[in-house]
């Protein structure tokens, strides 16, 4: 029997291995990308098997009031996305070599993080209905949208954003289970460039989700070595 | 006149020095290793000349930026809306804890999600600095700052810097 991790594609073979995958304990993690043990499946069998888990079309989205507010909407952003949208543009002016620029939107972005208003619900039980509320309708609605409009850069955000939502989700739900010792005398990285999170003492040589080396992981400091 | 101009990737660089040999300007021969590009004509020679492919010609105009469906759009910006509020309950739960591990861990998931929602937004409209969509919101702030406090003089030296592809 063999079992794939849904966000890197490692092959956990039992033939190969001296324990079967069903009797590793619930604590085991992809040797790979750190992905819990719920996050494996036995491999697709059907010829499609490139199309990303999770786009079960019965699921799909929700028939919605389409586009009427759309562009509208857009235009009432709240601070927190706005705060997000500066600190893409200022990284797409990096890109361009244009170093004023990008300071100027930087400037913009803290502006806006600044005036982000709390959360009224800041808990981990919160957050965690809020991830899983992506993973099984944002997601796919994205996803869906995306398909029929043939637009590939947007399906490609969703196969990045769903995998890194999936390992928070997991990374979470396992602070709540375990509490803080699985996090102690080790450290969290995350991919500068898709935002994916490992837990270890080095990076990944590859970011499992988008394939950049161990450099492009930035170490995540605690309080006191801030 | 120049349309593009040589950028090296110091990550890249090995020293081959080939491009200080082929730079008619010696625009590439610098104390810092940053090409200077006030002397850069833009030829090409170096980029071409390079055997650790480290320099790269970076054009001074881009193209108009791709459109998006509306359809897409509105699954998208529902999307980027959760995002944000993520980020906020993570940071916020960092900011509050004592835990030093739940603190990495919560500034991790902020760093994280952020990461994911510039994601969202540059595939929503706000990939190029030089798009309409990114004019029209300069404007806005520059026009009607959101508050007194909000710097106003970036939003308008922005607009002196960047041009605007799709006017």
């Amino acid at each position: 029997m063999k079992y794939v991790c849904s966000i890197c594609g490692y092959v956990y073979d039992d033939s190969a291995e001296g324990i079967p995958f069903s009797e590793l304990s619930d604590s085991w993690v992809c040797p790979l990308c750190g992905a819990a043990k719920s996050l494996f499946s036995p491999p697709k069998t059907t010829a499609g098997s490139i199309t990303p888990a999770r786009t079960d079309p019965t699921e799909a989205a929700p028939a919605r009031t389409t586009a009427a507010h759309s562009t509208e909407e857009m235009h009432r952003l709240t601070a927190g996305e706005l705060s997000a949208l500066c600190s893409n543009l200022a990284r797409g002016c990096e890109k361009q070599y244009k170093n004023e620029e990008a300071g100027l939107f930087r400037e913009i972005a803290a502006y806006f993080a600044a005036v982000t208003p709390d959360e009224p619900d800041g808990d981990l039980t919160h957050l965690l209905s809020l991830f899983e509320n992506d993973l099984t309708t944002g997601y796919p609605a994205v996803q869906s949208a995306a398909q029929t409009a043939g637009d590939r850069g947007t399906q490609r955000v969703c196969v990045w954003g769903q995998k890194v939502t999936v390992i928070l989700n997991s990374l979470v739900q396992r602070y709540q289970r375990e509490g803080s010792a699985f996090l102690r005398n080790t450290q969290i990285w995350v991919c500068s460039v898709c935002g994916f999170a490992y837990v270890g003492n080095t990076p990944p040589e590859l970011c499992p989700v988008c394939k950049v080396p161990a450099w492009k992981f930035d170490k995540i400091e605690g309080r006191n070595s801030a | 006149m120049k349309t593009r101009i040589a950028v090296r990737n110091l990550r890249l660089c090995t020293k081959d020095c080939l491009c200080l040999y082929v730079c008619p300007t010696g625009a590439t021969d610098t104390e810092d290793s940053i090409i200077d590009i006030s002397k850069c004509t833009g030829c090409g020679d170096c980029a071409d000349a390079c055997p650790g492919g480290a320099i790269s010609m970076v054009p001074l105009e881009y193209p108009p930026q791709q459109k998006k469906e509306d359809s897409v759009l509105t699954e998208s910006y529902r999307m980027i809306k959760n995002k944000a509020t993520q980020e906020k309950t993570a940071a916020q739960i960092a900011a509050s804890t004592d835990d030093d591990a739940l603190y990495r861990l919560m500034t991790a998931v902020a760093r994280s999600v952020r990461l994911v929602n510039e994601d969202l937004l540059r595939e929503s409209g706000y990939m190029l600095p030089q798009s309409g969509n990114t004019h029209a919101l300069l404007h806005e702030w520059a026009e009607n700052p959101p508050a007194d406090d909000f710097p106003v003089e970036a939003a308008r030296k922005l607009l002196e810097l960047i041009p605007d592809n799709d006017a």
